[in-house]
This record gives structure tokens, C-alpha cells and sequence, in this order.
């Protein structure tokens, strides 16, 4: 942003008798207002006036830069006025006022204002600058020192480079903001919203108790904060990436890169940055190297550890189609009326029909989402297409028997299934790549637009096509051993579901009981469905109630995303206890399973029904003997945080 | 004499804007310490309205201040109120 592009010679006067401040004032405000950025002039004046009420903007050395940010400004602009006899200011060092820049600057741009008057400032402090502006003769004149000065000044810092341009700027105490970390840190975790940024702020923190200058970049839901520069990240001494996903690492080629889990940024982040600055980190080498290096760093973490990653890989990229298809369906079952239709209830009206719809799109994508992320995340972008293309055959649940005979039925292979193709594909790319490596190097562009979409996606189909009906069996398998359960005792049945849904929030157990629930409805049991909501919803409303009524159980910035989880709790997400599950899994899972268990079997106890299969309290309206519904939630919710808060220790105060 | 410093982040949406500079500055002139700000390596007479104006400090930049003289204490202790009684921390 160059200051002549802000000004205009028609808002500069160069020779004002303006005798007293407020005549300076109003004089400056007409300049201003006849670049046309002004839309209302008086609401402006009052702006200006009660910031100079506030404290002089006279900062002393015969300068003053009123200034004012309003909803009265259209873009930001300048105006400047030269007043040879000077004036009163009541400034800083006491002394009269002849050089003014006024800024005009609009609302909710709190950095355009703020980069206007670093730049300004730092023309003004060159004393000879002053003068010359001083002695200018015509508006043009006046143009034409700043336009010299500001090239001199932002021209010459771009040639200037690294090391030279900081010595040349400490030594003259004149400059524009320069970027120089230390160290720069990356934080991701799977659902993206809470530990992402404990990790950041955890970092920055012992940052500034050891003295390093550290920035953080956050990969949460909801993008990327904070972005790194190619010009920080050349200036940096070590990267830290503390992540529970797959972080793209190639723009830290050649630089000292740490990779550790998220939970490691929380908990010992100064000890990160000792190790990160320490000789003991390895360099990065993106590109042909990566390979290797990668499946290196994929045995030291271990199996488990690596299959984790790749599933939540998968997990954070689903959500956002699980959170949005589910709340849409659920509104679309609000304004709809069971009574026109129960078998298409969801679309009976047109309202309702329209949620529906664009829920059921989202929705419909979230397996396939599922194992290409998965995909991805094993075999990077090769590996996408085929993640896609063998968790929608796992959806559809075709297999080889069933093309050739239509009497087959098709059974789908569900979460599970997808799940498994998603690994499937990611693998069956990893060895391609293996197999393709001995293709000569001018030919490689054809393995990644050729080789990999043809064959991996031909033999990802067919293998999942292949284990499509055993992963169907064992769902279904499962669907009627839980069928069995059924009729035996149903209080029991409401327990273990509602269990069932905390055990790994959103995970594979909690999917299966989520599917008998749902599957169960279009038989008529409609307190099926119901006990698995209620069981769902308690996990986050457990970590809400902990938080509100025993806050010495967790740490203070854990404390702030209560909320959240009332709201994720009350919209039936039970995911949002996963940052503290897995932070704590021993003390958490049984008190959310405990307590979940509670609100199915008292739902059950009570006789509750559900038609819809998702919505949480949105749907209460049409939850059957919905008072006893939201009883048996509360009373599960408050003896699991009860329990919950008998487990936990209190934190230590940190000082 | 040993210098003292001191490390924050700003933590204000308008970022360090004239206001704060000039009430900073002003508190900062009343000792005879010098009085600096190290803003990503890069320091600023507190002393000078324009000096820290120039500076552009925007929120969420980490900034150390550093004072050194013989009143350095009283002086950061002043400055660290400032910063505190502006919202600035």
C-alpha cells in the first residue's frame, strides 16, 4: 500500500493560516472529504473529534496525524496540509504543529490503518524528508518528495537481502516489519478444533518463556491460520510440526524438521524446541527422497500409530459432510409431517423435501470422503482416485457374484467397508509405486497420469469387489446378533447401545450401534434409535458439565471450548469429546460410556421413541414421551461428569 | 549495569495503533533508561511516537522490551502498565 496511491493532490494545502486546532481540523476534514471517500462528512468529524478528545494526535517535532476510522469511510485516503506559521496542537513536546497527515480509514480494516501509519511514521521520522515536504511549493512538489522517499525507502529494502537488509535496518532504526523466526511450528489435529490451537498457544508460550522467537501455523477445520511465508520459513532455524495428520512437508525442503504428535505440542513444547534446535533433528529432503524418508519415519512410529493417522486423515475430511448433511436432514424432519407419509417422512413437504435433498447429498458422500482421504493420506495424491472409486463400490456393495447374477442382492459394506477400501487403495498405490519405480525418469510423468489412476483404480475396484461380501456378512452378522439382543431385555439392550456409542465416539462401534439404530427404525423400533441418540449425545455433554461445574479438572484453555460442546452434545456430534478422549482416555471413555449407557436404558425404561435417525435436540419435537427423552440425557450426562470428575485429578496450576 | 527485558504478544485487534504509541511513548521519555522494542529483531526507540508507529505492530506479534539505564526497572515496570492499562496484553 504506497501512501501516493492514498493521496490526491486536490486534499493537499500547503500554505493554511489555520490558528487554532479546531479550525486545522475542520479545514482538513473539507480536504478529505473531496477525494469522495467520505460518504457522511459530520459522522467522520465526530469520529476525528473524539479520538482527538482521547489524546492528542500532535506527537511532538512539529507533526500531527489526526485520524479516524468510521463507518463514514468508503476507502481509505490521506490529506495533508503544511502550515508555515505553525499551530497550536496541544502536542506532545509542547511545541506548535505545521506538518499534518489526516487518515481516514474504514471500519473493521484494522490493519490497512495500522500499515498506513507505520509507513507514514516511518517517512516522518527522516528529518531532511520533513523539510522537504515543508518546502514544497505546489501539491505536485509535495507528491514527488514522498513518491522519491518512499521509493528510496521500500524500493531499496526489496534489493536488499537477508542478512544484509537486517543490519542495514538495525543500524539505521528505520524500517518496514521484517519477518525473522527462529523457529516455525505447524499444529493439526483430526477434528481440527480444539487441539490445533491448545498445541499453537502452548507453543507460543514457552516460545516466549525461552526467548524464541516462534510463529505457529494452525491446520484446523477451518483452514489455515497463520500461514508460514516462503520467506519465513527461509529464515527459520528449525520447523516443528506437531500434528495427528498428515502436514504437507515439501516446502521444508533442506531446513531441520521435528515431527511429533499434537499432544507432545500441548504437553512439552519447551522440550520440542530444544530438540528441534538441537543437532539430533534430521534435515528434510522433499521430492525423491521423500519416499523413502517417509516410510522410514512410518516404521519408527509404529503400525498402529501410522494406521491411526491415515484413518483420522480420513475422519477430519468427513466430518464437515457428517455436520452438515446431518443437521440439514435433521431440519428437514423439524418441518416435516410424520402424519402425510411415515415411509418418506423427511421429504413430505416441500419444505422439508428441499433440507432433505441437499442433506442426503452431503451425506452421500461421506464414506466415499472417507477411504479417499484414507487414501490419500498412505499413498498421497495418487492415491486419491482410487480411495474415491473402492469406497463407493464398498457403498454400493457389489461383488463379483452379484454382476454376473442379478438374483444376488447386493449388500452394502458400510463404514466398515469403506474403511477397508480406503486402506485397500491406499496400499495398492504403494506398491505400484514400488513396481513403476524401474520406469526410466523421462517417463515419469506418465506413472502419475497414467499408471497409477488406470491400475490402481482397476485393482482397488477389484479387490474390494472381492471382500465386498465377507465385510458385508460381518455387518450384517453384527446387525443380527444385536437383533438377538433385542428380545431378551430391552433396558440391557438400551444400555449396551447407548455404551456402545461413547466407546469410540464416531468410530467403528459407535457406527455399528449408530446403523442398527437407524436400520431398526424401517422395522418399526423406534426406541432403538432413540436409546443410541441418547447415548450419543451424553459424551460432549459430559465434558460441558465438567467443565462448567468442576473447572480445576482441566486445563484453562480446554475450559474455553465448553460451549462448543454443549452445543455439539445437544446436536448429537458425540465427536466432540474426542480431543479429551484421547487426551485421556482411560478416565474419560468409561465415565462417557458409563453415562451414555444411563441415558439408553432409561431411555429405554421410559419408552421413548425416534423416528429421525439424527438431529439431537432438534428433533425433540418429535421424540415420543420427549420429557423422559431429555431426563434420561441429563441424568446420564450429569453422572458421567460426576464420575468423570472423581477420575480426574486437578491440574496443576502452571505458573 | 545489566539490562532488563521483557517478552509479550500483542494482543489487540487493532493491533499497536496511535493511541497506545503516543501514551507509551510518553511514559517511556519520563526515565532516563533507553527504552526499546524488539520487534522481530528489529528495534524501535519507545521513546519516539514515530519510532513505534513505524514499527506497524500488529495483533498476535510477539515484541520484547527492553530498558537499560539506571532506572531501567521502574522504567519497564511503567511501560508493561501502559501496555496493560491500553489493552494491548
Amino acid at each position: 500500500m504506497k501512501i501516493t496511491d492514498l493521496l490526491e493532490e486536490k486534499a493537499i494545502r500547503l500554505n493554511s493560516l489555520a490558528s487554532s486546532k479546531e479550525e486545522v481540523l475542520n479545514q482538513m476534514i473539507n480536504l478529505i472529504s473531496q477525494t469522495g471517500n467520505i460518504v457522511n462528512k459530520q459522522e467522520f468529524k465526530e469520529t476525528v473529534l473524539k479520538r482527538e478528545k482521547e489524546g492528542t494526535t500532535g506527537i511532538g517535532e512539529g507533526i500531527a496525524i489526526p485520524h479516524g476510522k468510521s463507518r463514514a469511510v468508503k476507502k481509505a485516503c490521506l490529506a495533508a496540509m503544511v502550515l508555515p506559521k505553525g499551530v497550536e496542537f496541544e502536542a506532545l513536546d509542547g511545541k506548535k504543529v505545521n506538518l499534518i497527515f489526516m487518515i481516514a480509514a474504514p471500519e473493521n480494516q484494522e490493519n490497512t490503518h495500522l500499515e498506513l501509519l507505520s509507513r507514514l511514521s516511518a517517512l516522518l521520522m527522516d528529518e531532511k524528508f520533513r523539510e522537504e515536504l515543508k518546502g514544497a511549493k505546489t501539491p505536485a512538489e509535495f507528491m514527488k518528495i514522498i513518491n522519491k522517499a518512499e521509493q528510496e525507502k521500500y524500493g531499496e529494502e526489496k534489493a536488499v537481502d537477508g542478512l544484509l537488509a537486517d543490519t542495514f535496518i538495525s543500524s539505521s532504526q528505520e524500517n518496514v516489519q521484517k519477518e525473522n523466526y527462529e523457529i516455525l511450528c505447524i499444529t493439526s489435529c483430526p477434528t481440527g478444533i480444539a487441539h490445533t490451537y491448545m498445541a499453537a498457544e502452548a507453543l507460543e508460550k514457552a516460545g516466549i518463556e525461552t526467548n524464541h522467537k516462534i510463529k505457529v501455523e494452525t491446520q484446523g477445520q477451518s483452514g489455515v491460520k497463520n500461514h508460514l511465508t516462503s520467506e519465513e520459513i527461509k529464515n527459520a532455524k528449525a520447523i516443528i510440526i506437531a500434528a495427528d495428520t498428515n502436514v504437507e512437508l515439501s516446502r521444508f525442503n533442506g531446513k531441520k524438521v521435528l515431527k511429533v504428535r499434537v499432544a507432545d505440542g500441548i504437553h512439552k513444547p519447551k522440550e520440542l524446541i530444544e530438540r528441534a534446535l538441537s543437532e539430533e533433528t534430521p534435515i528434510y529432503y522433499s521430492g525423491k527422497v521423500e519416499e523413502t524418508e517417509k516410510n522410514n519415519l512410518d516404521e519408527k512410529e509404529g503400525i498402529g500409530r501410522s494406521i491411526y493417522r491415515h484413518l483420522m486423515s480420513g475422519v477430519t475430511h468427513m466430518l464437515p459432510f457428517v455436520v452438515g448433511g446431518g443437521i440439514l436432514i435433521a431440519i428437514s424432519f423439524l418441518l416435516d409431517n410424520y402424519e402425510i407419509n411415515p415411509a418418506g417422512f423427511g421429504s413430505n413437504t416441500p419444505v422439508a423435501a428441499f433440507f432433505n435433498t441437499i442433506g442426503n447429498a452431503a451425506f452421500g458422500f461421506m464414506l466415499t470422503i472417507l477411504s479417499g482421504y484414507i487414501a490419500m493420506s498412505i499413498a498421497d495424491r495418487p492415491g486419491l482416485a482410487a480411495g474415491f472409486v473402492g469406497g463407493a463400490i464398498a457403498v454400493s456393495g457389489v461383488s463379483l457374484q452379484s454382476i454376473t447374477n442379478p438374483d444376488i442382492a447386493t449388500v452394502s459394506s458400510g463404514f466398515l467397508g469403506a474403511l477397508i477400501a480406503g486402506f485397500i487403495a491406499g496400499y495398492i498405490i504403494l506398491i505400484l509405486k514400488r513396481l513403476f519405480s524401474v520406469i526410466p525418469k523421462s517417463l515419469e510423468g506418465i506413472r502419475t497420469i497414467l499408471l497409477y489412476p488406470v491400475f490402481g483404480i482397476l485393482l482397488t475396484g477389484a479387490v474390494v469387489m472381492l471382500i465386498n461380501p465377507f465385510v458385508g456378512m460381518i455387518n450384517t452378522g453384527l446387525n443380527n446378533f444385536l437383533n438377538g439382543l433385542s428380545g431378551t431385555n430391552k433396558i440391557i439392550l438400551g444400555a449396551i447401545l447407548g455404551g456402545m456409542m461413547s466407546v469410540d465416539l464416531g468410530g467403528p462401534v459407535n457406527k455399528a450401534a449408530y446403523t442398527f439404530g437407524t436400520g431398526m427404525l424401517s422395522q418399526g423400533h423406534y426406541d432403538i434409535m432413540a436409546a443410541v441418540m441418547a447415548g450419543g449425545m451424553v459424551s460432549p455433554l459430559v465434558i460441558a458439565l465438567l467443565a462448567t461445574f468442576f473447572p480445576k479438572k482441566l486445563e484453562q484453555k480446554d475450559r474455553s471450548s465448553a460451549l462448543l460442546n454443549y452445543i455439539l452434545g445437544l446436536s448429537f456430534i458425540s465427536e466432540g469429546a474426542i480431543p479429551y478422549a484421547s487426551s485421556d482416555p482411560l478416565r474419560v471413555l468409561p465415565s462417557c460410556i458409563v453415562g451414555s449407557a444411563i441415558a439408553g436404558a432409561l431411555s429405554m425404561l421410559f419408552n421413548c421413541t425416534l423416528m429421525a435417525p439424527h438431529g439431537g435436540i432438534f428433533v425433540i419435537g418429535i421424540v415420543g414421551n420427549s420429557l423422559m427423552y431429555v431426563v434420561s440425557i441429563a441424568v446420564g450426562s450429569i453422572v458421567g461428569a460426576i464420575m468423570l470428575a472423581a477420575l480426574k485429578k486437578n491440574v496443576k496450576q502452571q505458573t | 549495569m545489566k539490562m532488563v527485558s521483557q517478552t509479550i504478544i500483542i494482543k489487540n485487534a487493532e493491533g499497536l495503533h496511535a493511541r497506545p504509541a503516543t501514551e507509551i511513548a510518553k511514559n517511556a521519555t519520563k526515565y532516563t533508561s533507553t527504552v526499546e522494542l524488539d520487534v522481530m529483531g528489529n528495534k524501535f526507540n519507545a521513546k519516539s511516537v514515530l519510532n513505534i508507529m513505524s514499527a506497524g505492530i500488529k495483533n498476535s506479534t510477539q515484541i520484547q522490551i527492553i530498558c537499560d539505564g539506571v532506572d531501567e526497572e521502574k522504567a519497564l515496570e511503567e511501560v508493561l502498565q501502559t501496555f496493560k492499562e491500553n489493552s494491548l496484553v
